[in-house]
């Protein structure tokens, strides 16, 4: 029973980060309709962004959030701006796709070179400590990493809701042209839903650097995996991405230990496969959501 | 065929000289200029064949792709599991002496290994095809490819995982079976489409891709025209997975299931324009230099160029090379 109970607390702990992740993805994809399968790539950029001020400054990997997350923000918003925007407002979204497809070999491309292919990881001091409640083993770091990820969440849902900008989110990915017609700006809206889906990536880039040890290519691995998490919640729904990450992260981790770690991930795929069959607008989905 | 003739050549055209003729003469013309090539250039050890060569693969995974996406609007991420299966068939039935004929360029290893994606293609076609819309039909067929990633990781001494097959390199004896297989593999894609296209199955096709619902009530059987196209994208593909292991002799997941297959076709139909039959052979050629010529002069950042290409292409292009064309050549 214990066993299980690990198996199952550290696929939430994994889930989380596929479920912020996938958060931003539903961010970009609901407003914009735009597949950002960079997202692991940025994801990477920011682990090694944190790594790099943690090695080269000494700035702890948490406090250097205060300086990563403006840089997210502002990215985000350059990332509208310089090569979205055309795409955006085009109804065929090959277009976009491809666009994030070539920032994502860009970035790749670019860590590797300028940063070589090695893997890296941030090691704390104190990154080692393990908490021993009821039974299960917690490490510092994953549960650290938890707490931020539920508490860009919070955020998130904070501002969508009670936020005017965040309202204005919310109703340009229920229907862009009617929010037009209530005087909202689409690009701005746009740009902040492309900024905080940077962001939130900014806080999985931290998670996964303090957590795992990564190198430039495990950037798609993990944005395949947010979209499966964003797919299986059911597209538009904010807590959907969040939920499917966790049930993709504890499927991982149990088929991880029950077959074997080489099939755990065709497990999660079949699983998601299944899932669609049987729910073809993932599990929270409503079929009258825009896919 | 309008009647105001506005536009640079033409006036200079007869009027009995149509549209369509012209069309023919060209691919006349492009044929026998390619097909005549390796009797002036030593295909041998020339990088030009090369390049062709590439460019002919391209041609032939963009029609099946072009037919699946471009006519009926559903875009598949799961190329490269086509192109995959194709490979693996081929190596698997050379190295374990399946079929017990001549081993070398084997057309009817060919053909198996055409079949074998259709079958695979079949098989995760019906339920995607029939349920799921779109993005989850995309995601859903990225899914799939990904699980025969593994499978093939995981098959043991059937597919030797990670390493992948290695197939006897001595029977390598020129470029030039590659060059006419390829060549002859390209004008089968194109035609293919074309002859599709212009039957009442692309009239099908066409239809459900602007509205299913009107298709269905006229009579047309959505979801098996569907997984024909599907299928016809994955024989084409296969052959090409085919053509591929026997050129390259080891077929691995890293080399052969590597993404670059699934987005160089989306690459090559958008840049040549989706739903046209020239389209992806003008991307081809495009693309084909691109990658190939980029990967000589420009080695290790490659990749990167190819990112800004692609953000170049689709910002400013969004329509292609095809689409440029109407542009410049439509006058209002």
């Amino acid at each position: 029973m214990d066993v299980i109970t690990q198996v199952v607390i550290n696929g939430i702990l994994l889930g989380t980060m596929y479920g912020i992740a996938a958060i931003g993805l539903s961010l970009i994809f609901g407003t914009m309709r735009i597949v950002f399968i960079a997202q692991g790539a940025v994801i990477v950029f920011f682990g090694y962004l944190c790594y790099w001020l943690f090695s080269l400054l000494g700035i702890d990997p948490y406090l250097s959030l205060i300086i990563v997350i403006p840089v997210a923000l502002l990215l985000g918003t350059a990332f509208y701006y310089v090569l979205f925007k055309e795409a955006a407002a085009l109804k065929d979204r090959i277009g976009s796709l491809l666009i994030a497809v070539g920032l994502m070999f860009f970035l790749e491309n670019f860590m590797t070179v300028v940063w070589s292919p090695n893997p890296r990881a941030v090691v704390t001091s104190y990154g080692f400590v393990v908490f021993h409640l009821l039974g299960l083993n917690l490490t510092l770091t994953r549960l650290i990493g938890l707490l931020l990820a539920l508490l860009a969440t919070l955020g998130v849902f904070l501002f969508l809701n009670k936020t005017l900008i965040g309202t204005a989110v919310r109703a340009t990915s229920e229907d862009v042209e009617a929010s037009t017609l209530m005087g909202i700006n689409p690009n701005r809206v746009n740009a902040v839903a492309m900024a905080i889906g940077i962001g939130l990536s900014a806080v999985a880039g931290i998670n996964l650097a303090t957590t795992y040890s990564f190198d430039p290519v495990y950037g798609f691995d993990i944005a395949i995996k947010a979209l499966v998490a964003l797919t299986l919640g059911g597209i538009g729904t904010m807590y959907g991405a969040l939920l499917g990450g966790i049930f993709i992260g504890i499927i991982e981790t149990m088929g991880s230990y029950y077959v074997g770690a080489g099939w755990a991930q065709a497990i999660v795929f079949a699983v998601f496969l299944l899932t669609l069959t049987l729910r073809p607008y993932g599990i929270f989905g409503r079929s009258s959501q825009k896919a | 065929m309008t009647k105001y003739r506005s536009g640079l050549f033409k006036s200079l055209i007869p009027s009995h000289f149509k549209r369509s003729h012209l069309n023919i003469v060209i691919t006349v013309l492009v044929i026998i200029v390619f097909g005549t090539i390796p009797f002036y250039i030593d295909v041998d050890n020339s990088f030009f064949a090369y390049y062709l060569f590439i460019c002919f693969c391209y041609i032939a995974l963009s029609q099946g792709w072009n037919l699946v996406a471009g006519y009926t609007g559903q875009i598949s991420l799961g190329g490269h599991a086509f192109f995959a299966l194709g490979a693996y068939t081929t190596a698997i039935i050379w190295l374990n002496d399946l079929t017990k004929t001549w081993y070398y360029f084997d057309p009817v290893v060919m053909v198996i290994s055409g079949l074998v994606p259709v079958i695979f293609a079949i098989i995760i076609g019906t339920p995607l095809l029939s349920r799921l819309r779109g993005d989850y039909f995309s995601f859903g067929t990225l899914a799939a490819a990904e699980v025969l990633r593994i499978v093939i990781l995981k098959g043991g001494s059937f597919t030797q995982g990670a390493m992948g097959l290695r197939l006897p390199a001595s029977s390598f004896s020129s470029m030039y079976p590659y060059y006419w297989t390829g060549f002859l593999l390209a004008i089968f894609a194109t035609a293919t489409v074309y002859l599709i296209t212009r039957s009442r199955i692309g009239l099908a096709l066409r239809a459900l891709n602007e509205d299913e619902t009107s298709a269905a009530s006229h009579g047309v059987q959505i979801l098996f025209y569907k997984i024909f196209a599907f299928a016809v994208s994955a024989f084409l593909a296969g052959v090409c997975g085919s053509l591929f292991a026997y050129y390259l002799f080891i077929v691995s997941p890293l080399g052969i299931m590597n993404l670059n297959w699934m987005f160089y076709p989306i690459l090559i139909c958008v840049l040549g324009g989706n739903g046209t039959i020239a389209g992806p052979i003008i991307g081809a050629f495009v693309v084909g230099a691109i990658f190939s010529y980029g990967d000589v002069f420009v080695g290790q950042i490659h990749p990167m160029i190819t990112g800004i290409l692609i953000i170049l292409v689709m910002k400013f292009m969004p329509t292609g090379i095809m689409g440029l064309k109407d542009k410049i050549f439509t006058r209002r």
